[in-house]
């Protein structure tokens, strides 16, 4: 991997991290449900599976996949803040909203990326 | 967990930017460096350390530091370093591999691992604040 390259895939992550942080401030006052967590591993996945798609078709570049994907996608989504958040409601009593949560971001995280993979390909 | 700011300023931005680029620079490192089989070890790693790191974050350090320290290293560093978008398309790699067994492994452990260290991060975190406080 040239060093441009790398540079390309983290700068792709930090920028990718600033549209969570925007996302999650935007949900901020919907304190019943984690949306934001949600929001992003949707869309980082759909996008991912896309890409995905397009790098098999050789319509977009090995390059460029990794920057779209492992910098990107893999900043834009995050596995952390739904384990901790999970656990803080479970914590909280709020077993329905931690069930939901989970099965939510699995559920629509992994149909997005099938979906987009599948109508792309 | 609540976010830093509901309104992020520029310098929280710049701090999650930051904390974002040396997050996915790691993971990139890690994946380069790693030479995983069919099974996705090295995102099933990142996941469960960030997971825990995250839960320590969150049950200690969330205190003491400022809002732009906060920002970087969570939502910034760990949260840039865990990845779900990976897990998603790795599973649809392994269904498309017709490995659809190893696809359900793969999100099952992730999960399980994963939710297991952020509780573990939570409790050490606690634990360890706890102790400050009695002194």
């Amino acid at each position: 991997m040239t060093p441009l390259l790398a540079l390309a895939v983290v700068l792709a992550g930090g920028i990718a991290a600033i549209v969570r942080a925007v996302v999650s401030a935007t949900f901020a006052r919907r304190r019943g449900f984690p949306w934001a967590v949600l929001v992003v591993n949707v869309a980082g996945s759909g996008i991912g599976g896309a890409v995905m798609a397009l790098a098999e078709r050789a319509d977009v570049s090995s390059d460029l996949a990794l920057v779209l994907v492992t910098g990107f996608c893999g900043g834009l989504t995050t596995f952390s803040t739904m384990s901790v958040e999970t656990v803080q409601l479970v914590r909280d009593g709020r077993l329905v909203t931690a069930l939901a949560s989970v099965a939510g971001n699995l559920t629509l995280g992994l149909g997005a990326a099938a979906l987009a993979y599948l109508a792309v390909r | 967990m609540a976010h830093p700011s509901r309104h992020p300023d520029w310098r929280v931005l710049l701090a999650v930017f930051g904390g974002g680029v040396v997050g996915t620079g790691l993971r990139l490192a890690i994946g380069t460096l790693s030479s995983d089989g069919a099974f996705p070890t090295s995102t099933l790693v990142i996941n469960v350390v960030g997971s825990f790191a995250l839960g320590l974050l969150a049950a200690a350090s969330w205190r003491w530091a400022t809002l732009t320290v906060r920002a970087a290293l969570g939502p910034g560093l760990v949260g840039s370093f865990t990845t779900f978008s990976a897990v998603a398309v790795g599973v649809v790699g392994l269904v498309e591999a017709d490995a659809p067994a190893l696809a359900l492994a793969y999100s099952a452990v992730t999960l399980t691992l994963g939710l297991a260290a952020a509780w573990l991060g939570l409790r050490v975190g606690g634990a360890r604040r706890a102790v400050t406080e009695r002194r």
